[in-house]
Order: structure tokens, then sequence, then C-alpha cells
């Protein structure tokens, strides 16, 4: 929630951890994409984020500690270092090749091995259940070399078919024993080990109580929600006196479709012929902000509570002052009074004169992305937003209006740009109606900005429904504002699923024809039956489908 | 004088756990982890001095290893100790992925190897130890003859980077080195008597009944030479053939199988580098029984583990050799 996550920016990398994982394990033949994808935001998190480390100085004596104990994730573990610095991420195309650093389980670096490693690898893993009292040694280290105040935590990733060994389990009462509060597990809990579900092979549950009762303290989060994940770390920052557990509920293979959840997909590589259309995918995660405002301007918590419950992905938070626009709605004093509602994003929209000068206000309130006018401040106010809110850990906005083209100076502060809103209506009151004129716009703007640097996210925003969200999402689009379209028509719930499953039609029949056009539909959709089946009749593909063995 | 000139026991573990505190006062680097015998492994003594640094983990020798496999990669001198017939016997995996693949520095330091761990019988008697770990690439395998190679080797391999399996002996042992003698680097043995006839090269325990068997030899005109191979990995290659060209003929004599312990390692070098007779002793691929204390020379003569049964072997050799 908030400070230092700079959500969209950490959204973006994991995907790229996730995009590069795909891509090492199809060129080796082998290796876990299940694993790798459901600790993509618990490493992403950890590496992007939260740990203290200098991928130039990866020995640097007050660095935090990583240790993969389920160490067949190496794929992603690989990736998120990449990602982080530690080596060019295209290395990881050799990975479990003779000859390549990246083993098929990470080995410890050292000059010794350093044929066989990266640096930044701590722990050689691969044989399950170890490294929890890796994890406790070094903590114990660390705990009789510094000073309290600035005591380097140790994080352990370990999976719950690991769980399994009793070496585990002595571990853990070991940590319990030591009361290592310089110590976080985090378990990916994702229910799946080779064999099959966990709670078939070997029962876990109750996870949670059985932590407790080995002394730890424990928190519990959806392991793919970022900022849970920030949240728990943040907690377990203030625990004294006891090891840290967090259960990270996850989905073994999350990311692609007809991977995730289930056990075939646990050590088996994707066909090479797939990879592109697997990163076309992994690349069209689509994030969904309804907007509060819509609807009875009432009841602000009542409504995030409600689409929090329909698993929404953050909150669209519509700020006029009646000057920029002629409507007003709230500001940060509300959006400070909403804060402790959700842990869900925040996302900022400013339509206000003169943001600069309230910057501050909307920063303190701890929205998680802020958006301003382009039409409302010149390049220097912009850049000074820009900086303050990367600072702050937010995500920097830019939203520009229908009638509106980018500004030139845009070009020059892409780097550290998260987002651009390409408004679908004139703003300023809600309900309107989506403007189709804008497709071409948002279509041409994004080229031309990926061109020169942008790695943010499109945000569409303005009368997006079910059609519209098809349209602005071939449009390149990726984050959907829908109010009239979730809050108008009293059935929120099912107001969610329709626009999450139109943008599922969207996707599958991009997939579809990117299959097409490689030569290898029939293979893709015999990959994707049990995905493809409840959109056959939309797709049209029934009769296609029937015959696909 | 590298040998003791007077006849006298002393106790490994003992000895163990007062360098250990020595080492302990001299480099803050030094931590220990015990598995509920600190008490009888002597590294009480550590913990009692620095309480800071001794972690007992209880019976959980799985943990205990890769803890100390932590400690080092944190920067410390890990000591992991525990009985021989656990630390190898119950974490393998753990001293071979997690402490020898990235070649950490934990000194796995065990006691009770061998028969004369007495009453406790066949589960207690580590004999396989010294063929599993020398097996395992990176460590070094270290069985000292007495309590005076226990206090120079333990700080040698304090000092020495890397992972080291050290086993001591249960009860009281013989003598053999002069309090000073300083003559004990890793992968050297010593010569402790000349002679031209054969060789015997043993460890451990085994080292003081080899010279009981050169003694018996010689009365009876066969002069033998006494090697204390104290270092089973890296072993002393020079040393072997060195001996095997002088003597040609070889006996080898360890509280261990017979299977890929020191014999295993003497024969590779030999057959090798200068091929000639080389005869076994130890324990003859079984498991051993209780004893009681009083009855551990019984035990030993029961599996063959005598100078007696060294000297034969001496005679066996020789008469097949060419020399």
């Amino acid at each position: 929630m908030g400070f230092n996550m700079r959500y969209l920016d950490l959204k973006r990398k994991i995907r790229d951890v996730r995009m590069w994982a795909i891509q090492g394990i199809a060129e080796a033949g082998s290796g876990h994409p299940g694993a790798s994808f459901s600790a993509a935001e618990i490493m992403g998190t950890l590496y992007f984020r939260k740990m203290k480390h200098d991928p130039s100085n990866p020995g640097w004596e007050d660095r935090d500690y990583f240790i993969n104990s389920k160490a067949h994730s190496a794929p992603g573990f690989y990736s998120t270092l990449a990602v982080a610095g530690y080596f060019p991420p295209e290395e990881i195309k050799t990975l479990r090749k003779l000859g390549s650093r990246l083993q098929g389980h990470p080995v410890r670096y050292s000059e010794h091995q350093k044929h066989h490693s990266v640096p930044g690898i701590e722990y050689s893993g691969g044989s399950e259940g170890i490294g929890l009292s890796v994890g406790i040694g070094i903590a114990l280290a660390r705990k009789l070399d510094s000073e309290k105040n600035k005591r380097n935590k140790v994080y352990v990733l370990i999976g719950d078919g690991e769980s399994n060994e009793g070496q585990i389990w002595e571990a853990s009462m070991a940590a319990g024993k030591f009361k290592l509060d310089n110590l976080v597990a985090i378990l990916d809990r994702n229910r799946i080990q080779q064999d099959g579900f966990t709670e078939d092979i070997m029962p876990l549950d109750p996870t949670k109580d059985k932590w407790a009762a080995f002394n730890w303290q424990v928190f519990e989060v959806d392991g793919h929600r970022v900022e849970q994940i920030v949240d728990a770390l943040n907690k377990a920052a203030q625990v004294h006196d006891k090891p840290v557990m967090i259960i990270a509920n996850t989905i073994k293979g999350n990311g692609i479709r007809h991977m995730a959840n289930n056990p075939q997909w646990h050590g088996k590589a994707p066909p090479k012929r797939h990879t592109e259309v697997l990163l076309e995918e992994l690349e069209s995660e689509c994030l969904i902000a309804p907007s509060i405002i819509a609807g009875e301007r009432e009841n602000y918590e009542d409504k995030i509570r409600k689409v929090e419950r329909e698993g929404v992905d953050m909150i669209h938070l519509d700020v006029m002052d009646g000057r920029f626009v002629p409507n007003t709605t709230f500001f940060a004093d509300t959006i400070k009074k909403l804060r402790p509602t959700t842990s869900l994003p925040f996302d900022a929209h400013l339509m206000i004169e003169k943001p600069l000068e309230q910057i501050q206000e909307y920063i303190d309130a701890r929205c998680d992305i802020i958006t301003v006018h382009a039409e409302a401040c010149t390049e220097n106010e912009f850049r000074e937003i820009q900086e303050r809110l990367v600072d702050a850990g937010i995500s920097p906005g830019i939203a520009i209006n229908p009638g509106t083209d980018v500004p030139k100076w845009l070009y020059y502060c892409l780097h550290d740009l998260d987002v651009i809103i390409v408004m679908s209506v004139n703003p300023g009151f809600a309900g309107q109606k989506f403007m189709p004129e804008v497709l071409p716009k948002m279509v041409a703007l994004n080229k031309e900005l990926r061109k020169h640097g942008f790695k943010g996210y499109v945000e569409a925003d303005g009368g997006i429904d079910a059609i519209t969200l098809q349209q602005s999402y071939d449009a390149g689009a990726r984050i959907f504002v829908a109010g009239a379209a979730v809050y108008g028509g009293g059935d929120i719930h099912g107001s969610v699923i329709q626009l999450r499953h139109k943008a599922a039609v969207a996707l599958e029949k991009r997939l579809l024809n990117h299959a097409t056009q490689l030569n290898i539909r029939p293979d893709w959709m015999k990959a994707r039956k049990h995905i493809l089946i409840p959109y056959a009749n939309e797709l049209g593909i029934e009769e296609e489908l029937h015959v696909t063995k | 004088m590298l040998l003791s000139s007077e006849k006298k026991t002393a106790d490994m573990r003992g000895t163990y756990g007062d360098t250990l505190v020595e080492l302990g006062r001299d480099d803050p680097r030094i931590v220990c982890v015990g598995g509920d015998t600190t008490d009888s492994l002597k590294t009480k003594k550590f913990g009692d001095k620095y309480p800071e640094r001794m972690f007992n983990v209880g019976i959980a020798e799985a943990n205990l290893v890769s803890v100390a496999a932590g400690l080092s990669i944190a920067g410390k001198i890990a000591f992991a100790s525990t009985y021989a017939a656990f630390i190898p016997g119950r974490c393998i995996d753990q001293i071979r992925n997690t402490i020898c693949y990235p070649s950490l520095n934990v000194k796995l330091v065990v006691s009770h190897g061998g028969l004369t761990v007495g009453p406790d019988g066949a589960t207690h008697q580590q004999l396989e130890d010294f063929a599993s770990m020398r097996a395992i690439p990176n460590m070094r395998v270290i069985i000292p003859a007495d309590a005076v190679a226990v206090k120079h080797l333990i700080k040698t391999i304090a000092r020495t980077p890397g992972p080291f399996y050290m086993r001591l002996a249960r009860p009281s042992s013989e003598v053999i080195y002069a309090d000073h003698a300083e003559s004990f680097e890793v992968g050297r043995g010593n010569v402790l008597e000349d002679g031209s006839d054969a060789t015997i090269i043993a460890c451990g325990l085994m080292v003081g009944r080899a010279r009981e068997a050169a003694e018996e030899l010689r009365r009876n005109g066969v002069s033998c030479r006494v090697v204390d191979m104290f270092s089973i990995k890296p072993i002393d290659k020079q040393l072997v053939v060195k001996c095997a060209k002088e003597t040609g003929a070889i006996v080898t004599a360890e509280e261990h199988n017979i299977i890929g312990g020191l014999g295993g390692a003497v024969s590779e070098v030999v057959v090798e580098h200068h091929p000639v007779p080389v005869r076994r002793v130890g324990v003859h691929d079984t498991f051993g029984e209780s004893a009681r204390d009083e009855e551990i020379d019984t035990l030993l003569e029961k599996y063959g583990l005598t100078a007696t049964e060294i000297a034969k072997a001496v005679l066996e050799a020789r008469s097949r050799s060419r020399k």
C-alpha cells in the first residue's frame, strides 16, 4: 500500500520477468514455468522494491539476503536478477544449456563457480527443504554482527511441495527458538507439486495454524497482488522477537491461462514455436480500475468494498476541481479517508488546475498512481511532479483530452512515465459516450511513444464498456477505467464478470490470429482447448474446436 | 621430536572443545552448531565461554549442517558437530549440495566413529563415512590419530577455507605425537617409523595398532615403515608412491569398512602409479555390534582390527611382493 511501491513500474517489471522466463524455458526445452510464474510477484516485489541490494556490488555487506529454497523456480529467479540488473537478460536464452552460467538449479556465485553461476546468487538449491535452515544460519550470523536498527533482513522463499520435507519443520522450530525477527519466510502456496495437487499428495493445511504453532508471526496474502505483498513485508519489519511467515496464496503458472493451476505444467517447457504467442499473452495482461464517481456520489467506501470483492485491480479516483473541468468531485482529504478501506492501489486522476501546487497532498494521501493533465502543466512543472512522485514511490502519469495531442516535451519525460491516459470523453462529467475517433489516436500514440522508449501503460478512460473495452484493447490500452459499466446497472458482480469476459474473448481472438499467422493454429488450439471451450461460440470456432484432438 | 616419549592417553573430544575455545578467543568468526550432543562432543566448553556463538538446534542434523552453511555464507567459520552416525549419516544430501557444491567454509567435526563407540551398537558405529565423504568434490577428509593431532588439525582446518570432515574417536586414546609436534599439513602423511620391507598406512586409532604390529614384525626380522595418513583426502600421493617403490608392499589399517576408505584411497594411488601388493585391514563389509567399554579390545579383535591382524596382512603382502 502506498509508499515505495511505484505500482505500475513494478507490475511492468514483473511482466518482463515472466516474458524472459518463458523464453528461457522454451529455448532450453525444459524447466519449471509453473513455479517461476507463481513466485514472480514475490521475487519481483523483493528485488525491485523491498530488498537492500546492489547489482553492481552483489557482496555489499549491508545487503539483505535472498535464499531461494524452491530452486526449481530458477527461470523466474534468473529473470528477476536480470531485470534487476545483475546480468543481461538476453543471457536467459542460454538457460540449462551446456556451457551456460545459468544452471538448471541456481548455484551460489563465487570465484570458483563463476562459470556456473551469476553474481547475486547466495545459495545452491535444488534439493528441497534446505533453504530455510540456511536462512536461519545467515540470520544468526547477522544478529551477531550488526546492531539491531541496521540489521539486514534474510528473505527465504519456500514452496508448499517442499514443505513435505521434515527439515522445513526442523528449521521452523529452530527459527522460533532463536526468535529470529530478521528472518522472513515467504511460502509460495500454489497448491501443486510434481505429482499433483498438494492436498492430495501430502496435505499441508491448516498451513497458517501450523506456522503459528511453531511460534512464527504469520501473514496471509494474495501472492499475485504486489500491494498485498508490500503491505505484509512492511508489517514484517515491525515484528519483534519472532520470525515472520508470509503465506502467499498463488496460482501455479499464473500469467499463461492454459498453464495456470495445471499440474501438467509443473516441470514442462512449452514448444518453442508457441513462444511468440505466449509472449503476447503475457504482454496483454490488463487491469480494470472502476471509477467510484460513477452512479450515486456517496458511500464511496461501500463502492470500493463491493468492487474489491470482485477482484478488480485498482480504484480509479477522479478528482475534479470545478475549474479545470466544470464539475467538482472530491480532493485529497477524501482520498485520505478512503485509504484504510482497501489495500487496492489508488489510481488518482487529477483533473485540476495547477497540479504542482497540490501534488504533495495527494502524495500524502497515499495514492499509488497520480496522473495529471498535459493541458494543466508546463514541461518544467510536469518534470517536477514526476520527480517528486518517483521519489515517493508513486507511479507518475499524464492524461490528454480527446482534442489534445501529446505535448512535444513529453518525449523527454518518457523514461519515468508509468501511464498515459488517453481520454475518450471530454472530462468533467460521468456517463458520457465513448468517442471512437480516439482509437486511431491511441494506436498512433502508442506506437510513437514506444519508439521513443515509453515502457509504461496506456489507460483508456471514458465510456468504457464491454464493447469499447475490446476496441481500446486492440488499440493498445491495458488499463481500463470503468465507471457506469460497473456501477451503472446495479449488478456490480455481473458487470465485472462481463468486462473480464470480454477482455478474455479479445485476448483469445488476438492469440488465435497470431497463431494463425505463425501457421500453428491447430497446435495452439490443442494446447489451449480447455481455455477456449467457454468462448467457442463468441470466437466462432465451435466446429474447429470440436475436431481438435 | 615427532613422537611422544611417554606412554599416556588423552581425550580427542576434550581437546577439540579446548581448541575451539582457544580459536574462539582469537577469532570472532568462529561459531559452533550442536545437535543435543554438545556435552558429549565437548563443544559445550565453547558454548559456556561464548554462548552467543553456540547454536544448539536439537536433534535435527539436516538442519544442523544447513544452519552451519548459512552461518558460513554470512562470513562465519562454522563448526558443526554431533555423532558420526548422524553427520554424515543423516545429512549427506545437505553436505553435498548445500556445503560442498559451493565449497562453503563449514567444518564437520564429529565423534564416536567406528567400532570403538562400543555399547551403543551397530547403529551408532559409523563405518562408511570416509567413503561417502571422500567421494564428494571439494570435501576434505581428516582422521586424526590422537589428541595432539586433533589440537593441530582443528587449527589447520579453521584457517583453511572450504569444507572439511573430521572424525574423532569416543574413547581416550594413546598419545602418539609429542605435544609440540607441528607436522600436520593437509594432504601430507607422517612417517612415524621407517622401514624397508613393507609400509603400514593407518589412520585414527589404528595408527597405534600399526605401530604395535611394526614392533612385533621387527622382533621377527621384518622392517616395517609406519605412516599416519590423517589426510585421507587429499591423500599424500607422493608419499604413498614413495612407500610403494621403496618397500614394495603396503597394508592399510582403518576403523572403517574396507570398501572405499583409506584402503580404497591408497589402492587407487598404488594401482595407478606404482602397483605393488596391497592388503586392507578394516571391517569386512559388515555391521558391528554392542560391547561394554571393557570389552572393546575383544570387539576389535572379533572384527579383525588388531595389531596381529595387521602383522599377518604385512606378511601376506610381502610374500607376494616382487621386491
